[in-house]
């Protein structure tokens, strides 16, 4: 029954192209509804009880599709549909500007791409045949591609989109190999014949290639750098979901491929990690240079991948030393902050999205002020912002917390070197979670706060309430796992018993969270007591209205503000030689004696996409003009080439080479 | 209980002891010991101005800062006394809940829109960010040198059964120490009592809050000081002791740990703004010692 209504919804998609411009979007609408309730039904009977096996009625050249649903697949399907779900009701808002603007078969095409992307997530957690996998994984990719290019009469758009195509497919390509590999010794083209490979013989040289593969899906550095591009150029409700969930796959895959290591997991273990580690502090970093809200959120997408790497890569040094309490927790954490990151980050991305909806600006440098205009908008963005933080009472700390209680309970018993990388992996924690904060007061304190950078041609306004709708939705699902976080654990956990047949006995961090829950309990009642109090202590004082105080001067204007910038400065001087700041000014001339108007702006590098991707591009771009010899523009040279060419083969006969 | 009883104790006088430390230094006879607590009261029953370019998250700020901390007081413990909460991995939650502190009065700092606090903050988060791993590092060892990893089992356990744990101890408390000075913005890294907005970190932050508001920031600062005051003290007694003899030793500690700030404050002057983070990274380097002590003592190395 739920398979008819899947396929229904996959095939009435089509009709999208021939309905009016003005009912598209409530059957786009209605055909996610299908999908999420089919999908759901799906996910919900699989957390319950045993493995589903669906056919899919088509079939390629190496049988028919099956839908094979486990609990890992039935978690991420849910994540999928929840994060969907948003994004199109989000998309309801921020799409009324541009339907008048843009012809009817582009809203069309746009709103088939998301449905299909959609669809193919949801097909690719549940395929275990290699080929199906990898054909669900490229209608993801081109369905995605579709979505960034919304905006292609930009030419940067454009060029942004081909270049995210390319890195996609080159990771597609990777997994793509990965798979031939397994299924070269195995003859099995499928997750069975990588298990059967594992068991075989060395995991290290085809994990590497699946990590490739999946990392650049996922974004880990040095893969990373299609999203800081992509992002920005999508528009919001796509980078929601495209940040929120469609990153996530490549997290699937190496969740589903770590599951099934059997050899070498100490060094395996050792290279997630430190990938985990450099993705995390590396993100973060580079986000605190941006100006760009849109790019800095990409940038911690990267950091979060990071915090979720350190996660599978602790779980994987649990398991090489038989310890299962934190192979859980590490792999628990990292996939409840797959949840979390897909809730929080797509929030971020749709209230960002709101702020470009109001005033039609995503540089830092010119908002301000924006909290007294939106309030509701601003008030998301805070709670999501506080919650990618790491900080109580929402959920970001749950997961953490997770993978800080897994290392913290077995370091005692630890060796040498597993002690090392315990207290590496806290050190990076700590540490990404200090810059975090120093990240989001930036973004939230310089765009939200203060005063206005600059006057907008329109008046501002809270966007409307439709936009808002998704935000509601997403808080409320971030204040449940941070104030009853362990129903939330306990699902997970069941999942990963479930995927890799141990049972781990838990009550002592369900203790942990349950007195978790208590004190954030405790926390909120205290500061609605503190504030109570102030109000009533307000019932017999004065409260004044001023200027704020300039320190003995009157305070200055807009301009006096800190800016971006300057915010980052403490930084900038500890990281340069990762960032390669620069300013980018023109200094005032000697002989200018009506000096003109300057402008002052400051830029960072991506050092390590300059040095893995630019540098050898460079490289060839350099090297190509040389080969344009031959292209001398006269006819009689042009036909000599043929006439070598076939000496050559004849050569190569006559020498019994060919 | 105990734990709550002594805080509030120490709170009450530890302020007045350092004001009242400098004033003597300095030849001047000095106020009332109780004087920090009579300003605050004063400020408790003001009226408050709130700048023009404020928004929601100003009236926030202070009131959810000062809950944190009084959340952040439930989870120390002394010694073998239970704390309030306790659960493993709780200094984890309570170095996140200052974080939530600090979070909210940063970015009350930034919505003035004056560039005096936007500095305060910038520097706060700054100087915090590279603090927070000396003190992760810190409860890590002594997580792995006891086995557990809450405050309360920590510090029930630190001098269970060797004497080598007074060696770990007191480093520990050395760190912790630090830490607080760091934490709480006193000297070297920041004067509370300089009167150059320019060079200020915490005590600019806090430029436009005032009556209400202020007073609770103040009450805040004062308790976060004790917090990690007694955590320090909590590595260094002995718990072979009676009671009421660790309690005085509890005491003393923490008159002459204020009275050690005031002369400290009275002597030297706070260092340039451009050497903070180095002083700050030597304490986690101070702090890195502290684990590889730890792995010798457990035979790990």
């Amino acid at each position: 029954m739920n398979i008819i209504l899947f396929k229904v919804a996959l095939l009435l998609s089509f009709g999208m192209f021939f309905i009016p411009k003005k009912i598209k979007y409530s059957f786009g609408l209605l055909l996610h509804l299908m999908l999420i309730m089919a999908s759901t039904s799906w996910a919900f009977a699989v957390l319950r009880g045993t493995i589903l096996t669906l056919g899919l009625g088509v079939g390629t050249w190496s049988g028919p599709i099956t839908l094979v649903i486990d609990q890992l697949s039935a978690y991420f399907m849910l994540i999928i549909n929840l994060i969907c779900l948003c994004g199109i009701l989000y998309a309801g808002g921020y799409l009324q500007p541009y339907l008048p603007k843009k012809r009817s078969v582009f809203i069309s095409l746009h709103l088939f791409s998301f449905l299909w992307l959609h669809g193919a997530m949801l097909l690719v957690v549940s395929m275990q045949d290699g080929i199906a996998f990898l054909l669900a994984w490229e209608l993801m990719s081109l369905f995605s591609f579709i979505l960034v290019i919304f905006e292609a009469q930009k030419e940067a758009t454009l060029k942004t989109g081909i270049n995210y195509l390319l890195q996609m497919h080159l990771g597609f390509a990777m997994i793509m190999l990965g798979f031939l590999i397994a299924a070269n010794q195995t003859g099995d083209l499928s997750f069975e014949g990588v298990n059967n490979f594992f068991s075989q013989s060395d995991n290290v040289p085809l994990f590497l290639v699946f990590f490739a593969g999946f990392g650049i899906k996922a974004g880990f550095i040095p893969f990373h750098s299609w999203l800081p591009r992509a992002h920005p150029a999508a528009p919001s409700h796509v980078s929601g979901v495209m940040s929120g969930v469609m990153i996530k796959m490549g997290i699937y895959g190496i969740f589903r491929i770590s599951s099934l290591l059997q050899n070498n997991l100490h060094t395996i273990g050792i290279i997630v990690l430190a990938a985990g580690i450099i993705s995390g502090l590396l993100g973060v970093i580079m986000a605190i240079m941006q100006h760009d809200l849109k790019k800095l959120l990409a940038y911690h997408s990267i950091e979060n991948i990071g915090i979720i790497g350190i996660g599978i890569g602790m779980g994987i040094l649990g398991k090489s030393t038989g310890s299962n309490y934190l192979m859980i927790l590490g792999w628990g954490g990292a996939l409840l902050h797959t949840l979390n990151h897909a809730l929080f980050k797509s929030l971020l991305f749709f209230t960002t999205g709101n702020v470009y909806y109001a005033v039609h600006k995503i540089n830092m440098d010119h908002l301000g002020g924006l909290a007294k205009d939106m309030r509701y908008t601003s008030m998301a963005f805070l709670i999501a912002a506080l919650a990618i933080s790491g900080i109580p009472p929402f959920n970001g700390f749950i997961s953490e917390f997770l993978i800080y209680n897994g290392i913290l309970t077995q370091m005692s018993s630890s060796t040498f070197s597993h002690s090392i990388l315990s207290v590496v992996s806290i050190l990076g924690l700590v540490l990404i979670g200090g810059l975090c904060i120093y990240c989001f007061t930036k973004a939230f304190g310089l765009s939200f706060l203060g005063t206005r950078r600059e006057e907008h041609p329109h008046p501002v306004q809270e966007v409307p309430a439709i936009m808002l709708v998704p935000a509601f939705i997403l808080i409320t699902c971030m204040l449940a796992i941070g104030l009853v976080p362990s129903f939330f654990v306990n699902e997970v956990v069941g999942v990963l018993q479930n995927l890799t047949h141990t049972t781990v006995n838990i009550d002592p961090l369900l203790l942990s969270l349950n007195s978790i829950s208590y004190v954030n309990m405790i926390l909120i009642v205290l500061i609605g007591g503190v504030i109570g109090l102030r109000a009533w202590q307000r019932s017999f004082v004065k409260v004044a209205v001023g200027p704020t105080w300039g320190c003995g001067y009157t305070a200055g204007d807009f301009r006096h503000q800190y800016t971006p910038t300057s915010y980052a400065d403490s930084l900038r001087e500890l990281a340069d030689p990762l960032i390669q700041y620069h300013r980018v000014y023109k200094s005032f001339d000697e002989q200018e004696i009506f000096p003109l108007p300057k402008t002052f702006h400051t830029e960072s590098k991506d050092l390590i996409e300059e040095k893995t991707i630019l540098s050898w591009v460079h490289l060839i771009v350099n090297y190509l003009p040389k080969a344009g010899i031959a292209q001398s523009g006269l006819i009689n040279h042009y036909l000599i080439y043929p006439m070598l060419f076939l000496l050559l083969i004849g050569f190569l006969i006559v020498l019994n080479i060919l | 209980m105990l734990s709550i009883i002594l805080i509030v104790a120490s709170v009450i006088f530890f302020p007045g002891v350092i004001v009242k430390t400098k004033a003597l230094f300095s030849g001047r006879k000095g106020q009332d010991i109780l004087q920090p607590w009579h300003d605050i009261i004063r400020l408790l029953k003001k009226g408050s101005v709130y700048s023009t370019s404020s928004s929601f998250v100003f009236q926030l700020g202070a009131p959810i800062y000062f809950a944190t901390v009084i959340v952040a007081a439930l989870f120390i413990p002394f010694e073998e006394n239970n704390c309030i909460i306790s659960f493993s991995g709780d200094f984890v939650f309570f170095a996140y809940l200052l974080g939530l502190g600090r979070f909210m009065i940063i970015i009350s700092a930034l919505d003035v829109s004056s560039a005096f606090e936007g500095m305060g903050a910038n520097r706060e988060a700054f100087y915090s960010l590279l603090m927070e791993p000396a003190f992760f590092i810190l409860l890590g060892s002594l997580a792995m040198f006891t086995g557990y990893s809450s405050f309360y089992d920590i510090f029930a356990s630190l001098h269970y059964n060797s004497y080598f744990s007074f060696i770990i101890a007191i480093i520990a408390a050395y760190v912790l120490a630090n830490i607080t000075l760091v934490e709480t913005s006193r000297l070297p890294v920041d004067d509370p009592l300089t009167h150059l907005e320019l060079t200020m970190v915490h005590e600019v932050m806090v430029l436009d809050h005032s009556g209400f508001d202020l007073g609770i920031i103040k009450i805040a600062n004062n308790i976060k000081f004790i917090l990690f005051s007694m955590l320090s003290a909590n590595c260094l007694i002995p718990q072979s002791l009676d009671l009421w003899m660790r309690i005085g030793i509890l005491f003393l500690m923490q008159v002459l740990f204020a009275a050690g700030i005031g002369w400290f404050e009275s002597f030297r002057a706070r260092n340039k703004m451009i050497m903070n983070a180095q002083y700050i990274l030597s304490i986690n380097a101070v702090a890195m010692i502290l684990i590889f002590a730890v792995m010798i003592i457990k035979n790990k190395i």
